[in-house]
């Protein structure tokens, strides 16, 4: 589908996301508001380092199951070490991301696993360490001032939270665009064994790459307990369903190779707008659950190897270099 | 570089063909260790006081039949190459929705129909996206869990259903022979699986796609049938666990099943199912269950309390999965 | 004029197969020199030696007359060294500039992006090629793809220069250029190995040709001294042994009828007849399309146009795993499964086993021992996995399978005897003559002169995409193949402007 190419294509999706949204609206005004914008940025804060780190590690080509995990994780982790001390708790959660991250990815690049079961082990073992340390109970902070300096608005529309979100996608972005790393991710993700014959730190950019997404989740995790000055292990849904779409709509492909942090940031949006809009229509609740869930399905059906096939074109002989001469005239 | 598939692995052991082929499947060192930690499990559980008790016994059967059925499921997904669903739960929630709702209109029989169905449906549509359109199987469960709890949310609005007529059995059939009949659907589950598995030509490709579903595409088996069918099944064993709870509470709520698929999995691996697909049986699935519970109950009566469950599951899960990985290196 | 590498007595073994056996070799700056020899010589063995992604058993690397020990690709590359293989390590996703720079560790991390990219652009200015920098490299067509490669080399201050089979997929425009670049390159210093199966371009392009035969060093000499036949005498060496079963006489039944079979990029014109009872081969090396042929009729490449009869009859899509069978050269990927011999033998039939879906595994386990039996498997070693087998045997599964069907159809082949060793393979060649007999209808295809000498009945030799020849019986002669197979211009075929990828 060349005719929305994939770099604009996360740009477009949120704009019409808007405009479908404008039109049900019926120009009553609810969904084009300034309330409308807050929420989703406000999702963004949430949600948007989370799908950065998760689409990272799509970038090359795996997938991070844990995030979900030690996003709860971190949360609990926060609250608890940072009782009086919010700063030390703050630590202690990205440094259990990045543990978290950094063995898994050593794991998945030493024994040369599919990430899949490592982090579906980490996934268990970080909601395990959530409902341990948290007695299966919502814990609580007395640090109402953090909360509220979290979520005051700034210029109205931002809150510290988005802010910090916004500021690390284009951090990350300039850094994939200006450093090597973002071509050997890059490199990674299309062809492992080509990016390794040229030269390409494969493994340690792996590990590195699940760091990331560890702390990237963390930090999101931790945040969010301050600002809501409460923390309990998390769902499934509440985080992956979410992230993973938000990261295939910005243009990230399970197959690896595509993909950039501006991208999924417009995905994060788009899904935020979405929630955003439908509680100023005034859906139900449940409808938050299907609306993301019929996202991710589409967006998983489109983005699967065998809809090429589906429209017409060739199927996959398997055998990815006599694809690739087979297909380019 | 991995090393080639054709290089030298290490030799299993392997049965003389004869009579029991069709049981056993590949035997190896690890299942050594599973088999010496089972037996000192085995020895620690029964010199835990307040294990050997008939109550605490009963009780164990009866929670572990809940999962396993699920699990048989699963076992029938993981076989299939597609690693896990994180639905099944959600499915079992939604068949025990249905049956209730039917049980109260047209009676036991009719009810059980109806969750059969409702969950092989639900199930077998993930199937069929899968199969055909080779979508990932993680992303499309997750999905459809959120669908699935959206759905219900809508149609039962969290609400409890009760069973109109007080019980859906009489106290004579809750015990047959004095084993609770939770225990006795999940054994029928197994046994109907295992059959399926040995004895069908349709296990026998379930085998085949797991352990090599290129060679299966060459050889012209239709992969979508199988894969499609597989699901089917794994919903129709999910909305076994979904009558077993509402037959067990006599009401049905949309949170039933929560967590069922961590369990789940954490078990199907634990017995020796390999992630990869192509390797296992349901013998190993009874084997995993019943191990997990052994350590639920045993941590529960050292006075650990239930959060420690997800924890050690998921260092078991972790730890499994790294042993399976030096099976190839 | 010193060696800029010279290597002595090379030496490696992977298990019982001695791929190189005392090599030596001499290269010079300001040289092309080519290295020839039939598949299985050694050649990709040597430039992986000289590449640092095997170390040799015994043996020495002379870089400008200083003993090296290449460690890594890495250090390969920080001296000197840079390869164009077959498969190309260009990322797709990525654009030009960023290809020609990756895994460049002397990169800094802010890269300034002005002086690599004018690197870069001079690079291709040197080779005289037209491609954007920021092209996507998925883009762009094969031949360019290659250039990129070598552009990535100059660009990194590559001093010898290794290309495998670089014309395999270009066209002759393509090769034309290329060949100008190399000639530039040459008269800059720069020492290139040239490896190829195509006389025609060793005669038109290299200085020096070096032969190698069986994982030995077999002559090196100037071109000029040495005729096309003789090139040819020298790779074939001794004369093939009688591992290859006696012919049937006789026409043989209608079988396979093929016509006009096409796939865009990749062959046209595509026609034979392969009557039953007969073995016929497509011959060609890497980037004829033969394999590709192969893979459209088993029905797992979509042909563009073309028609295929069976006995006179059209060929139906549900035909793939009934009547015709296909045994592709990835039998790890393409083939087996990871499991029992007795389920290899018996995938995709069990249906047969089974009445009203339930399967009896005694009459299972008695048709896949008269399979193991047929192929002469050990009937005891069928709850083996079939990747515990050698790749003999696992071959002879794969065939078992292909003939299990009830009526004798159609098997294809690519390569049946790729990774086979020695003793296996004339057990295979006799097999097939064997379902010959049987009256099963074999079309392969091998890159193996040798092998497609002995063992076919009928030889339809491909080049670039199209049929060059058809030899029957008596007309099959190994030197004319040859020629056939790598000749760059024949009377009937088309010239192309753009042929594949």
């Amino acid at each position: 589908m060349k005719i929305i190419s994939q770099k604009t294509r996360p740009y477009l999706i949120l704009a019409a996301t808007i405009l479908v949204l404008a039109i049900v609206d019926r120009g009553r005004g609810n969904v084009l508001s300034g309330a409308t914008v807050f929420s989703a940025l406000q999702y963004l804060a949430t949600l948007g380092p989370v799908a950065l780190g998760l689409s990272l590690t799509m970038l090359v080509r795996e997938y991070d199951l844990s995030v979900a995990g030690v996003f709860g994780l971190a949360g609990c982790v926060a609250v608890l070490v940072g009782a009086d001390y919010p700063a030390l708790g703050f630590a202690a959660a990205m440094l259990t991301g990045a543990a978290s991250g950094f063995i898994q990815g050593l794991i998945i690049t030493r024994l040369q696993m599919p990430s899949i079961g490592v982090t579906l082990g980490g996934l268990l073992t970080a909601i395990g360490l959530a409902y341990v340390i948290t007695g299966n109970q919502t814990l609580s902070s007395d640090n109402i001032d953090l909360a509220l300096a979290l979520n005051a608005r700034v210029a109205g529309l931002f809150t510290p939270r988005s802010i910090i979100a916004l500021a690390l996608a284009v951090a990350f972005a300039m850094a994939l665009y200006w450093l090597w790393i973002g071509r050997d991710l890059i490199a990674i993700g299309s062809d492992r064994r080509a990016a390794h014959t040229a030269g390409v730190r494969v493994d340690a950019l792996m590990v590195a790459v699940f760091t990331t997404s560890g702390v990237l989740a963390a930090l999101s995790g931790a945040l969010l307990s301050y600002s809501l000055a409460s923390a309990s292990p998390s769902g499934l849904s509440d985080v992956l369903v979410p992230a993973t779409a938000a990261a295939i709509l910005g243009g990230v492909s399970l197959s690896g190779g595509t993909g950039t942090p501006l991208g999924v940031t417009a995905g994060v949006l788009m899904l935020g707008v979405l929630r955003a809009g439908l509680n100023a229509l005034g859906a139900p609740p449940f409808a938050h659950d299907m609306s993301m869930g019929a996202v991710l399905l589409a967006v998983a059906i489109l983005d699967a190897p065998g809809i090429r096939a589906f429209f017409g074109r060739f199927q996959m002989t398997g055998n990815r270099a006599e694809d690739q001469t087979v297909r380019a005239r | 570089m991995k090393p080639s598939v054709l290089s030298d692995m290490s030799v299993p052991v392997t049965p003389a063909p004869g009579r029991f082929t069709w049981m056993t499947d590949r035997i190896d060192f690890v299942d050594g260790l599973r088999i010496a930690v089972f037996a000192a499990l085995a020895i620690g559980a029964v010199l835990t006081p307040g294990f050997l008790s008939v109550p605490s016994l009963l009780s164990l059967l009866t929670t572990l039949s809940f999962v396993g059925c699920v699990a048989v499921g699963m076992t029938m997904i993981t076989l299939s190459g597609n690693i896990m669903s994180f639905s099944l739960g959600a499915t079992a929630a939604a068949a025990a929705v249905a049956f209730v709702h039917v049980l109260n209109a047209w009676g036991l029989a009719a009810g059980i129909a109806a969750a059969l169905v409702t969950g092989a449906l639900i199930s077998a549509a993930q199937g069929l996206i899968i199969g055909s359109l080779r979508a990932n199987p993680i992303i499309v469960s997750i999905a459809s869990l959120a669908l699935i709890y959206g759905v219900l949310n809508l149609l039962t609005g969290n609400a409890t259903l009760d069973v109109e007529t007080g019980s859906v059995l009489s106290p004579a059939w809750r015990r047959p022979f004095g084993i609770p009949i939770e225990a006795l659907a999940f054994l029928l589950c197994l046994f109907i699986g295992q059959c399926l598995l040995s004895f069908t030509v349709f296990g026998r490709r379930v085998f085949l796609i797991g352990s090599g579903m290129r060679s299966a595409d060459v050889l012209g088996l239709r992969v979508w049938r199988s894969v499609t069918a597989v699901y089917a099944w794994a919903g129709v064993f999910a909305a076994m666990a979904g009558i077993l709870l509402a037959t067990r509470y006599n009401q049905a709520n949309m949170e039933y099943g929560i967590g069922y698929d961590y369990d789940a999995i954490a078990a199907v691996l634990v017995g020796g199912v390999a992630i990869k697909g192509g390797i296992g049986s349901m013998w190993r699935t009874l084997a995993g269950v019943c191990l997990m519970a052994t350590v639920q109950v045993v941590l529960l009566l050292h006075g650990f309390r239930q959060e420690w469950q997800y924890l050690i599951a998921g260092l078991i899960v972790l730890l499994v999965v790294v042993l399976q990985a030096r099976r190839r290196s | 004029m010193n060696s800029l590498l010279s290597a002595r007595d090379l030496t490696i073994s992977f298990g019982p197969v001695h791929a190189l056996r005392g090599v030596g070799l001499d290269l010079r700056a300001g040289e092309i020199q080519a290295l020839c020899g039939e598949n299985g010589a050694g050649k990709s063995t040597l430039i992986k030696v000289l590449m640092g992604i095997y170390q040799p058993d015994k043996g020495v690397v002379e870089v400008d007359g200083v003993a090296q020990r290449i460690a890594s690709p890495q250090h390969a590359q920080e001296m000197g060294f840079a390869l164009v293989a077959q498969e190309l390590s260009l990322a797709p996703q990525l654009s030009v500039l960023d290809n020609i720079w990756l895994g460049d560790r002397s990169v800094p991390m802010f890269h300034r992006r002005k002086a690599l990219r004018e690197k870069a652009r001079r690079a291709l200015e040197t080779l005289q090629v037209q491609i954007d920098l920021d092209a996507k490299v998925n883009d762009l067509t094969m031949g360019q793809r290659q250039l990129v490669e070598i552009a990535r080399m100059i660009a990194r201050d590559a001093r010898v220069l290794i290309l495998d089979e670089p014309t395999a997929t270009l066209s002759d425009v393509e090769i034309e250029h290329l060949f100008q670049v190399l000639r530039k390159l040459r008269a800059q210093g720069h020492a290139i190995l040239y490896v190829t199966h195509r006389l025609g371009e060793v005669f038109e392009i290299c200085d020096t040709v070096t032969v190698m035969r069986n994982g030995a060093h077999i002559s090196t000499g100037p071109v000029s001294e040495v005729s096309r036949e003789q090139l040819v005498e020298t790779m074939l060496g001794r004369s093939f042994s009688d591992m290859y079963p006696e012919r049937l006489p006789g026409p043989g039944s209608t079988g396979l009828s093929v016509s006009g079979l096409c796939i865009d990029g990749s062959f046209e014109n595509v026609s034979f007849d392969a009557p039953r009872g007969k073995i016929l081969c497509l011959a060609g090396q890497i980037g004829s399309g033969a394999g590709h042929v192969i893979r459209a009729i088993g029905g797992l490449a979509p042909l563009t146009s073309g028609r295929m009869l069976l006995d006179g009859r059209p060929l139906t899509g549900s035909a793939r795993g009934s009547t015709i069978a296909f045994i592709s050269e990835d039998r790890a990927k393409e083939g087996l499964f990871d499991r029992s011999v007795l389920e290899n033998l018996v995938a995709g039939q069990w249906q047969d086993h089974a009445r009203l879906g339930m399967i009896s595994w005694t009459s299972a386990r008695r048709r896949a021992a008269e399979l193991a039996a047929s192929v002469g498997i050990d009937g005891r070693r069928l709850a083996t996995n079939a990747f515990n087998f050698s790749g003999g045997n696992q071959q002879k599964i794969l065939f078992a399978r292909a003939a299990g069907g009830k009526t004798p159809g159609v098997i294809l082949m690519n390569e049946p005897t790729r990774g086979v060793d020695i003793g296996a393979r004339s057990e295979i060649y006799r097999l097939m003559r064997d379902l010959c007999t049987r009256g099963y209808c074999l079309v392969m295809m091998s890159t193996d002169l040798e092998e497609v000498v002995g063992i076919a009945d009928i030889v339809v030799p491909m080049y670039r995409g199209a049929v060059v020849a058809h030899y029957e019986g008596e007309e099959i002669d190994i030197s004319r193949i040859l020629l056939d197979i790598t000749h760059p211009r024949t009377a009937g075929e088309v010239p192309r402007e753009t042929v594949g990828p």
